[in-house]
């Protein structure tokens, strides 16, 4: 398995977060991690990214221990939501900067931007982009020490439909590459378009595991949804 | 179109309020209240003037009955030597020491903090009444006015632009950009690479240094000012930006958003800068500045280009900086691992 997880928990308050949850991951998955507002999505993949510390529970990937940031951060890329990129920067100044801390080679950068059509960008600072093409900068850098695993959270929120299908297809490219990879997503289509499983949570319990035409036909999906 | 203004002002005064903003309204009016009833004592203008004399020195009985006789006006403190009396008058336990002169006729000689000041003033025009009181004629004792800090009034300022310049790099410009970066997610962005902790930390410091480092040599630039006894100024610049720049990343990491991080930054800034620069104007300021670690910085900088200082006499002073710096360091440091407010 690439990724164990283990009892993973975070609780906010009473109501808020994610309650023990355990699951394991194959290699080469594309995972679609599904909920309402608050169902813990956002909580559990910023956990196994390191943006947030659990209560308890313990979680491995490739047989690192999530503890153990310093070797996780080779093995897991994460793009937020919103794009944690410095603004007042170019792309380039951008990616190279990622690629100093992960001792890169500068020829990565050119790939890079070449793999993601942003060499035309590349000396826009990022304050100047639409949020498609800070998205895709986001992606990009993520890749730039090529990790095994990739964790997206809500990676077409806010786009318009043409960019939410280059996001889509991205994200396959990436996946066909053999990228394991996990996003939230609160869109059907979404799921039905790229997940190969989809995990349900449900106030902070995972409620479905398993293949996207079998949620689609549970009661838990009517129940929920329909 | 008034209902829309009133909500809109209502609105603002909520952000105000939700990024701690309306606490700078609350906060400085009452340490500025604070600050001048330390300052301004309702019997300031009948506060006597604390004068040294030397047991060694032989004075004229005149001139010491006369003294005596005033007792309204004058304060004496016997002093065992010079040495002991300079330190006396740097600790502000006196206003000046009055040694004999070489000259026979007019016998004394006054030694003051500095020479353009208002109890230097004070303690000549109140000797002047004296003389004439016990002599009749007009003709000072004191013959000379000798100044322990012999410089400009303008370098005599520069400790405190120094000071100022210090914590407004830590206090105000660090907390913010640390702030910013927690705000933005570009810390735990960061933090998804193989940097560790302690050299985001360092780089912050560092930021902090150099800042503080490229001001105080640019001011010396633009005020044509020496550096005075080189080694120990730079020594107490480098280890006084250590411990303001860790305590602004401190700052920084309490806070959640920019806005927060400049108003607990004013909030420590005006506190840690005020007591310490007025300190030479009162002494219940001087009293409570030693509290402050900024005094523990302004006065060896102060004694260093003032008075001719060295970094042996303020050792205690250097080891508490750096302590106090790595204290600081350090819980950045758990607030940091903690992932706290990101």
């Amino acid at each position: 398995m690439l990724i164990e997880v283990h009892n993973l928990t975070k609780i906010y308050n009473e109501k808020r977060g994610l309650l023990p949850t355990s699951f394991e991951v194959e290699k080469g998955e594309l995972t679609a991690i599904i909920g309402h507002n608050g169902a813990g999505k956002s909580t559990l993949l910023k956990m196994l990214a390191g943006w947030l510390l659990p209560d308890s529970g313990e979680v491995f990937v490739d047989g690192i221990n999530l503890k153990n940031r310093m070797a996780l951060v080779r093995k897991v890329g994460f793009v937020p939501e919103t794009p944690n990129l410095f603004d007042f920067f170019s792309v380039e100044y951008n990616f190279k900067l990622f690629a100093r801390l992960f001792q890169i080679p500068i020829l990565r950068i050119e790939e890079t931007l070449r793999e993601f059509n942003l060499l035309p960008y590349r000396n826009n600072k990022i304050q100047v982009l639409s949020k498609g093409l800070k998205q895709r900068v986001s992606i990009g850098r993520s890749l730039l020490a090529d990790p095994p695993v990739l964790l997206f959270d809500e990676p077409t929120s806010g786009l318009d439909f043409e960019m939410t299908k280059e996001i889509y297809k991205l994200l396959k490219n990436t996946h066909a590459s053999g990228k394991t990879i996990l996003f939230t997503s609160h869109r059907p289509e979404e799921i039905k378009t790229l997940a190969t499983r989809v995990i349900l949570l449900h106030q902070g319990n995972l409620v479905f595991d398993g293949a996207p035409r079998e949620y689609f036909q549970s009661k838990i999906y009517e129940d929920l949804y329909a | 179109m008034i209902r829309n203004i009133i909500a809109l002002t209502l609105n603002d005064l909520a952000i105000a309020f939700k990024n701690k903003t309306i606490y700078l309204i609350l906060f400085i009016p009452l340490f500025v209240f604070l600050s001048l009833k330390l300052v301004d004592q309702k019997d300031a203008t009948f506060q006597k003037i604390k004068i040294g004399l030397i047991q060694k020195e032989k004075y004229s009985p005149v001139i010491i009955k006369s003294i005596k006789a005033a007792d309204k006006v004058f304060a004496i403190s016997w002093l065992s030597d010079e040495e002991d009396g300079r330190r006396w008058l740097k600790e502000k336990k006196i206003d000046g020491i009055l040694i004999g002169s070489e000259k026979k006729q007019r016998p004394l000689e006054l030694l003051v903090l500095t020479k353009a000041s208002f109890q230097t003033l004070a303690i000549v025009e109140s000797f002047s009444a004296l003389q004439i009181a016990a002599e009749g004629y007009r003709k000072n004792w004191i013959s000379d006015i000798r100044p322990l800090q012999d410089s400009g009034i303008q370098k005599q300022t520069l400790p405190t632009w120094i000071l100022m310049l210090a914590l407004l790099v830590s206090f105000i410009i660090i907390p913010g950009q640390v702030a910013e970066e927690k705000e933005k997610k570009l810390l735990l962005g960061l933090l998804q690479t193989p940097m560790r902790e302690f050299e985001w930390l360092l780089a912050k410091l560092f930021l902090g240094m150099i800042l503080i480092n490229l001001a105080v040599i640019f001011l010396h630039l633009l005020g044509k000012f020496e550096f005075g006894n080189s080694l120990s100024y730079v020594s107490f610049i480098e280890v006084g930006s250590f411990c303001f720049s860790s305590f602004g990343i401190f700052l920084g990491f309490l806070c959640r958003n920019q806005a927060s991080a400049r108003t607990l930054g004013v909030l420590v800034y005006l506190p840690l800068l005020l007591p310490s620069a007025l300190s030479d104007f009162s002494q219940k300021l001087n009293a409570v500045a030693p509290l402050l670690p900024s005094y523990w910085f302004y006065e060896p900088i102060k004694a260093i280009l003032l008075e001719g200082g060295r970094i042996s006499n303020f050792s205690l002073e250097w080891v508490y900086l750096f302590l106090a710096g790595l204290l600081t360091y350090f819980l950045s440091y758990l607030l940091m691992k903690k992932r706290w407010l990101m």
